[in-house]
């Protein structure tokens, strides 16, 4: 283990790590451009100039590719140091438009502070600036190349990590341009990455520029709730409208980055027709009268058909909190039913992972990197888990064989960044030979052999759930005995129903009663429910999810829902998912809150679906619950949002997985 | 479109490459002889024989000083303007060859015959000032000898640009 001393600190890192990443790990930060923890090496902008003062190499080094040495004394504040990243920032200057007021990246912009930083505020070059033509990249990304200063960052990562072909850096010298062969959107499902590596204003997010700045924002931790990979985001709301969501850092399963689905896809949140009110039969109401009629009308409906006629339908889109308030809610009832998916094959898919799954034989994403035989196993990949496949590529690039068992079902064309090689079956992929082989395959449609077949040879698990939450709610599921609705259906005993962010087709509901539906989205169901419930989506709310692996997630209320302050983007108008809003619904948000003094956030009256479940279990004689989080799984509710998460499996340790 | 033939031969020399990047300078070259210049048609064409995407071959022909993605005259002229030449006083023979060509930098005679451009180094630093008109080197120039060499590339008849930067 290297000992060095960088500005007076004896420091020790391990064999490898570089003295910029050394002085980083005693809180000293370093100007950088083009390092990037993620990325590979490029030394290219010359920015993390040190002075060494004693050991194996002297005098100004980069500190970025240099390895920590026995020995080393370093100076970040060495006055020829701190001369040396002046000029460099003077240089890389040179060209950089003064445009900082009309650039959407001010305020976030790595150039702004370390210009700042590095000491250079007065422009001594006279000359002529060289300048770009801009790119069209699609709807997503906007390009302005002459703020470009040379990293190479985008492109090691659009080319190196994400594996995209159709951007990368054409010219030489003074020329070098980074953009496309000719117009047209960025192919890669990772494109919107750009936008968060660049450490200038070249790439801004189009869905969301000139809204505001970074001091506006109200930010906070969150995790994607798309996919059961659950990466870890944070969305930048102003006023009540989600502007961006950028990466957030969490080394095991998302790296520094997410998918553009994740980035890009806000409208469900900002939607105009988002229904944003209680409603009893179609008339808007508060949310107090709402509850005590769908308390009342269950009551009634108990006293006619009995317990056994109700059933509380969930799904993978709740939280942790809201499974286990539903749990809650059915056991107030003796004979009541549990469900969290139609289909019986995603019902009981899910839940066999969380049988057959343990600390030891799951596979984090981060896992797939160093991975030494790896096989996708009937998933569509680039769709139920595309975060996964810039690790499974990273093995690849290291030799690693990845192999294909293609389910003609699935094959959704998306390229893989990835060469695959095809397979017939398990039983072709030599994975005995492997030591460190993952199988990536999808709760629903990998049977029980299969998985036997695959623990036989030691090899681990990544196995993606039906939705965002569905590990939690299959542990939910099989605590409680939920059973797939269409079983339910089959057995004919269920009349009427009580929907909580449930996604159930309506077509298969005839002769049942939707009593009550709560969700943050216009569904069909929502639509039939006598009683309508609004909730907040995940950024406005706190809670807990647990990703594919069985780790646990918290995720922290980024805002307070309401109508947005100032009306929302005329975009969001044009492409409103739901079509007419739903009856009661004004059929746009008005474009200033209504100027009548009062407590509340005009359609501010959602609130987490637990904490309607918690209300309605009080109002149907139970105990007010404030704390879902209890006997077993109270260790969760002190998970630090911002530590990476926790694997749940410690937490269940009397029952003790199933053997494969 | 490129002959079969040729298309044949590139594909053969990049299967016995190490990669297929390996071979993409030799590609380029090739189609560049064949179109005079590397078309758009030929940044295609050399992207599907290599197996890489069009934006990748861009990023290397772009890179090389001496594959031209636009078109050029019969010969190119390269100017040196690095540091060595510019001591050595490149910017009076650079207004000499402008003056008699009647271009300007990256322009071409009207008569198709030459093309001017400047690049960085021919690695014969103690012999500038010094340019190359197709493959061969003229070094310690003054305005006379640009004359003399002007002259004598006319005389010299067409050669096609593949064969330029071949010394
Ligand atoms: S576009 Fe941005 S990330 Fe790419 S090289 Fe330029 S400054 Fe760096
Ligand atoms: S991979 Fe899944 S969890 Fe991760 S960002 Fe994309 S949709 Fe969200
Ligand atoms: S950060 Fe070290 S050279 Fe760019
Ligand atoms: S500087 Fe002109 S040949 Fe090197």
């Amino acid at each position: 283990m290297p000992k060095l001393i960088i500005d007076n600190l004896p420091v020790e890192v391990a064999p490898g790590t570089t003295v910029l990443e050394a002085a980083r790990s005693v809180g000293i930060t370093i100007p950088h451009f083009c390092y990037h923890p993620a990325l590979a090496l490029a030394s290219a902008c010359r920015l993390c100039a040190v002075k060494m003062l004693d050991g194996p190499v002297k005098g100004i080094q980069m500190s970025c590719s240099l390895p920590a040495q026995d020995g080393m004394v370093v100076s970040t504040t060495d006055p020829e140091a701190l001369k040396m990243r002046a000029l460099v920032i003077e240089w890389l200057m040179i060209n950089h438009p003064h445009d900082c007021p009309v650039c959407d990246e001010g305020g976030e912009c790595l150039l702004q502070d370390f210009t700042i930083a590095g000491g250079h505020s007065r422009r001594r070059y006279q000359g002529d600036k060289r300048t770009h033509r801009n790119q069209y990249l699609g709807e997503h990304i906007y390009h302005e190349m002459n703020r470009c200063i040379q990293c190479y960052r985008c492109v090691r990562f659009y080319q190196d990590y994400a594996g995209g072909t159709d951007f990368g850096v054409t010219g030489s010298a003074g020329r070098v341009y980074f953009g496309r062969f000719e117009d047209g959107p960025l192919e890669s499902p990772f494109s919107g990455n750009l936008v968060d590596i660049c450490p200038t204003g070249v790439f801004t997010d189009k869905t969301g520029r000139f809204r505001a700045r970074y001091w506006d924002y109200q930010f906070a931790p969150s995790v994607c709730q798309h996919c059961s990979v659950g990466c870890n985001l944070a969305p930048q709301v102003f006023q009540r409208e989600v502007i961006k969501i950028v990466g957030r850092r969490n080394d095991q399963v998302n790296s520094w980055f997410i998918c553009d689905r994740a980035r890009f896809d806000k409208k469900g949140i900002n939607d105009p027709s988002r229904p944003r009110a209680p409603r009893v039969d179609g008339e808007a109401t508060d949310y107090e009268a709402a509850l005590d009629a769908l308390a009342a009308r269950i009551y009634d409906f108990v006293e006619v058909h009995g317990p056994e006629s109700l059933a509380f339908v969930g799904s993978s889109r709740l939280s942790l909190e809201g499974c286990l308030m539903l749990g809650e809610l059915v056991a107030n009832f003796d004979a009541a039913s549990l469900s969290f998916y139609g289909d019986p094959a995603e019902a009981k898919g899910s839940q066999l992972a969380t049988e057959l799954l343990s600390g030891e034989n799951v596979a984090a994403p981060a896992d797939l990197a160093s991975a030494d035989c790896i096989v996708l196993l009937s998933v569509d990949l680039m769709n139920e888990g595309p975060m996964l496949a810039p690790f499974i590529r990273k093995a690849w690039l290291g030799g690693t064989k990845v192999y294909r068992i293609a389910d003609p079902a699935l094959l959704s064309g998306q390229q893989l960044p990835f060469d695959c090689i095809e397979a017939a079956t398990l039983a072709e992929v030599p994975l005995e030979q492997a030591s460190r082989a993952i199988v990536v395959c999808h709760a629903t449609r990998t049977p029980r052999e299969e998985l036997s077949d695959v623990a036989a040879t030691g090899a681990r698990l990544a196995m993606l759930q039906p939705g965002p939450n569905g590990f939690g709610a299959a542990l939910v599921a099989r605590e409680h005995g939920a059973r797939p609705f269409d079983e339910l259906l089959a057995a004919r005993k269920v009349r009427g129903i009580v929907a909580f962010e449930s996604d159930l087709p309506v077509a298969n509901l005839k002769g049942i009663t939707v009593l009550g539906c709560a969700d943050w989205q216009a569904t069909e169901l929502s639509q039939k429910a006598g009683v309508f419930l609004p909730t907040t989506t995940w950024m406005e709310s706190t809670g807990t999810s647990i990703n594919f692996e069985g780790r646990a997630q918290r995720f922290e209320r980024a805002f307070r829902p309401g109508y947005p302050l100032k009306g929302l983007d005329a975009k969001y108008y044009a492409q409103s998912r739901y079509g007419e809003p739903a009856p009661g619904q004004p059929k746009t948000p008005p474009p200033q809150p209504p100027r009548i003094p009062r407590g509340e956030i005009p359609g501010g009256q959602e609130i987490e679906a637990w904490k309607a479940m918690a209300r309605l279990l009080e109002k149907l004689g139970g105990e007010l619950i404030v704390e879902p989080l209890t006997g077993s799984w109270q260790p969760l509710r002190d998970i630090d949002p911002e530590a990476g998460g926790e694997r749940i499996f410690s937490l269940f340790k009397s029952s003790e997985p199933d053997t494969l | 479109m490129i002959p079969e033939q040729l298309k044949k031969t590139l594909e053969a020399r990049v299967a016995h490459a190490f990669s297929a990047r390996e071979a993409a300078v030799d590609v380029m070259k090739d189609l560049q002889f064949h179109y005079g210049w590397l078309t758009d048609e030929a940044v295609g064409e050399a992207a599907e024989i290599l197996g890489l995407s069009r934006l990748q071959v861009e990023e290397l022909a772009t890179f090389y000083e001496m594959i031209y993605r636009r078109p050029v005259g019969n010969k190119m002229i390269h100017i040196c303007d690095s540091i060595s030449c510019w001591n050595a006083g490149y910017e009076k023979i650079l207004d000499h060859l402008k003056a008699r060509l009647g271009v300007e930098v990256g322009g071409t005679t009207a008569d198709g015959q030459f093309t001017l451009v400047p690049c960085c180094c021919m690695g014969r630093c103690g012999d500038g000032p010094l340019i190359s008109i197709g493959s061969t080197i003229y070094d310690n120039l003054t305005p006379e000898l640009v004359d003399q060499a002007l002259e004598l590339e006319r005389l010299s008849g067409s050669a096609a640009p593949e064969h330029q930067g071949q010394a």
